[in-house]
């Protein structure tokens, strides 16, 4: 007879945080079934007390407990309500329906937190935390619309995953919607952990070098998204808002700049996107100035750089991956390091990259000069992943100028470019300047 | 599927060896002179480079010089005997001797324009002077600067209306051309500066024919509208400094003889007067002056047979191509000139012109 309780058992497995406790409440004698690392037991039964009647008679107890919760038979379904940190009720260990609570939680969650990795000037600081529940509601807050719509879908079949979809009814691309929708619903079955797991659900290629899925932690940021009829998903565990289709333009425009007047806003935007540019081309152009085309320079501008030069033994590409390599490391390691230690490598890589490296004659001058540039050129380009790629990217061009000089930057930005045309995510190319729905009355 | 992917991901690796990117030098590691000096011995050419040395102090100038037969062998022979590579695509002036000119420069220049080692941009000069000597003093200037001839010719630095500038490509359009010689500026060693400027020298097909004076060449400028901030002296009067200047032309071909009426506006500064000229004299003691010139100007190029201002530009669609050859000896000659000059006194500097 004790058939169900043995299932869920069984299903769980052998966990010490199952617990299955013998309680009077009030005056019934009921099994409570949790996970102790989810349920909070002690508040959880005084709210159950207070919820429910005072007196319980001895016939019908199960359809008087279950007017605090639902009537669950399916272990396979109990097994996973009791995952997602629910509480049973049965009425004793032999019983073969449970009743499912909402139980007072553990405190699993961070409370809603200023914005960590995506500074912003003139914003709010809110930001989004690894609850999908708590980031919708964020979102409901940064909108308050009747045609918000909310999806909800569970993936995964080793774990159930909560993927939750908003989008704007009316605004949003009808094409657009139905595809997601479909995609997700046809791979239903595909255990989501990570962004790369989300874009193949969504029949997007993870082979990519620039983010075919928006991210974003600043809750604004997703809204106008949705006014501009795109779709923001939320996977829950990831604290940042995926929204999609991911277009050029957001490497350069953050909606938070609209809140500067609009030549300081055009000023800032043209700002960024000269900043990729010399992140792309200023490596490149060093090694096809010094090595392949120096008639290019102006003669005392060429003198100087040999100047500079004298004495250095690598010639000027190997020189610069040299240094390329060891900013990357310093960059790399500033993130991965704990804050306490991050200064050291700041002191570290300054002092080897602006003085001891020149000094020692293995690079010259105006190398630092540019990685300088470089670096903090890099750093204007708004999203982690696009600062990645560009970061990437540069290499092609450094590549080609090495070997064809400045006719290589052409080539490479050429190759760039040809790329970037190439990408389309869900249907939208990635070049798409075009306004999309409802931009010109929201956005 | 996987031997595809292989040799598709090995494919780009041949952009190495195959773009021959492995004998591109770094630019510490190339000489580059900025001059180059040519002169004609009695069996093949003489050249000197001048090559700016970097130094941690100063800029400081080295004069290497080679013999030979042709100017590619020489230069070879030279970077063969130094320690780095020489690239001569930084060369931004080419001085070559007088004997050189009036022989003919026809050789050096397509040279250069074959080998494409010089750039086409580098501007051409005659020494009216020992060149031996010339080279030699350069390196041993005081102060060492080793751009003194670069700088000279340089627009934005030492240039002046009163010097001709001419590029190498320009020398060698002339050559080629039927209707349009050139002319280029000939200097020597000054007294106290390091330069001193001779005048221009007419260049009809790569050859020297004739010299013209600086004056005469700021009207030269004046033709191809170059003259900006060029100064006149009218003598006794007073000194103007040329603000802007357009031309118009009327160009009429009647009975095998070619008119060309051009009209010269010259706006003006006054910048120093002697005595107490009125404005109105000033400005017709200048348009005489201009007029005598540019009628001087054009009685001595006819003599020589040089088209320096490219008057046959403007005739080339009248007579026909079999005939365009002659343009110099049969037509330029016989050339109707009708200059008229146009003077506008545009200010007065910061002083107010009174007359008395």
């Amino acid at each position: 007879m004790n058939s169900l309780i043995k299932e869920i058992k069984d299903s769980i497995g052998d966990n010490d945080d199952l617990f299955f406790t013998e309680h009077q409440l009030t005056d019934l004698s009921v099994v409570f079934i949790g996970l102790n690392s989810l349920v909070d037991l002690g508040p959880s039964i005084k709210q159950l007390e207070k919820m429910g009647q005072k007196n319980y008679s001895s016939k019908e107890k199960l359809k008087q407990i279950s007017q605090l919760g639902e009537i669950k038979r399916n272990a396979s379904e109990i097994t996973s309500l009791l995952l997602e940190g629910k509480l049973m009720i049965a009425i004793s260990l032999n019983s073969d329906s449970v009743v499912s609570v909402d139980p007072v939680p553990v405190k699993l969650n961070r409370a809603i937190d200023q914005i960590t990795n995506e500074n912003t000037m003139l914003g709010p600081l809110v930001s989004f935390n690894e609850d999908s529940l708590t980031n919708i509601g964020v979102m409901r807050k940064q909108l308050l619309s009747e045609k918000i719509r909310v999806k909800h879908f569970r993936t995964g079949i080793h774990h159930k995953k909560a993927l939750s979809l908003i989008y704007y009814e009316g605004i949003v691309e009808e094409n657009l919607l139905e595809t997601v929708v479909k995609e997700i619903k046809g791979n239903s079955k595909s255990d989501l952990y990570s962004l790369q797991d989300v874009t193949k659900m969504l029949g997007i290629t993870p082979y990519s070098i620039v983010p075919r899925v928006k991210t974003t932690e600043i809750p604004s940021e997703a809204a106008q998204s949705l006014l501009k009829g795109k779709i923001v998903l939320f996977l829950d565990g990831l604290p940042f808002a995926l929204i999609l289709p991911s277009v050029f333009i957001d490497m350069f425009f953050l909606e938070s700049d609209k809140n500067l007047t609009f030549p300081l806003m055009i000023s800032l935007r043209s700002l960024r996107i000269a900043g990729t540019l010399i992140a792309l081309i200023f490596p490149g152009l060093y090694v096809a100035l010094v090595a392949v085309n120096p008639e290019v320079l102006r003669l005392e501008l060429a003198l100087s750089i040999a100047q500079s030069r004298e004495g250095v033994p690598y010639p000027a590409f190997i020189e610069i991956i040299i240094m390329l390599v060891v900013l990357e490391l310093i960059m790399e390691a500033s993130v991965r390091l704990p804050k306490s230690i991050g200064p050291t490598i700041t002191m570290v890589g300054g002092i080897i990259l602006g003085q001891a490296a020149v000094e020692a004659q293995l690079v010259s001058n105006l190398l630092v000069i540019v990685l300088a540039a470089t670096t903090i050129a890099n750093s204007t380009v708004i999203g982690v992943q696009n600062l990645i790629s560009i970061r990437l990217l540069k290499y092609i061009v450094l590549i080609f100028s090495s070997v064809f000089g400045v006719l290589g930057i052409l080539a490479g930005v050429f190759f760039i470019c040809a790329y970037l045309a190439g990408v389309s995510s869900i249907g939208v190319p990635y070049l798409n300047f075009k306004h999309s729905k409802g931009e010109g009355n929201n956005g | 599927m996987l031997k595809k992917m292989l040799i598709f991901s090995l494919l780009p690796f041949l952009l190495f060896p195959l773009s021959g990117c492995w004998d591109n030098r770094d630019i510490n590691h190339r000489v580059m002179p900025i001059s180059i000096g040519v002169a004609k011995m009695d069996e093949g050419y003489k050249v000197f480079l001048q090559i700016p040395e970097p130094s941690s102090e100063s800029l400081g100038t080295r004069i290497v010089t080679g013999e030979g037969e042709t100017i590619n062998q020489i230069i070879d022979n030279i970077s063969v005997n130094m320690e780095s590579a020489v690239d001569l695509l930084h060369v931004k002036v080419i001085v070559v001797d007088k004997r050189l000119a009036e022989e003919g420069l026809n050789d050096l220049i397509s040279g250069f324009i074959r080998s494409r080692d010089v750039s086409a941009k580098a501007v051409i000069a005659i020494c009216d002077d020992n060149i031996d000597q010339f080279f030699e003093s350069m390196e041993n200037a005081e102060g060492g600067e080793g751009t003194i001839l670069l700088d000279y010719f340089e627009k934005y630095s030492g240039w002046d209306p009163h010097v001709a500038l001419s590029r190498v490509w320009e020398v060698y359009r002339s050559s080629h051309s039927y209707t349009r010689d050139v002319a280029i500026p000939m200097i020597k060693r000054g007294q106290t500066t390091f330069l001193e400027i001779v005048g221009s020298a007419v260049i009809k097909n790569g050859r020297l024919v004739e010299v013209i004076s600086s004056d005469e060449t700021l009207l030269y400028n004046a033709f191809n509208n170059k003259s900006t901030r060029g100064k006149i002296e009218i003598l006794d009067d007073a000194s103007v400094m040329i603000l802007s200047n357009d031309t118009d032309y009327k160009a009429e071909f009647t009975d095998q003889t070619p008119h060309l009426q051009t009209t010269f506006n010259f706006s003006v500064m006054i910048l120093e007067t002697n005595g107490n000229p009125s404005a109105q004299d000033i400005k017709m003691n200048l348009e005489e002056l201009l007029l005598d010139r540019y009628k001087a100007l054009i009685v001595k190029l006819k003599t020589s047979e040089a088209d320096i201002l490219g008057i046959g530009q403007h005739f080339r669609k009248e007579i026909p191509r079999k005939d365009l050859k002659n343009w110099r000896s049969d037509y330029y000659p016989n050339l109707a000139f009708n200059p008229i000059i146009q003077v506008d006194i545009q200010n007065y500097g910061n002083l107010k012109h009174t007359t008395n």
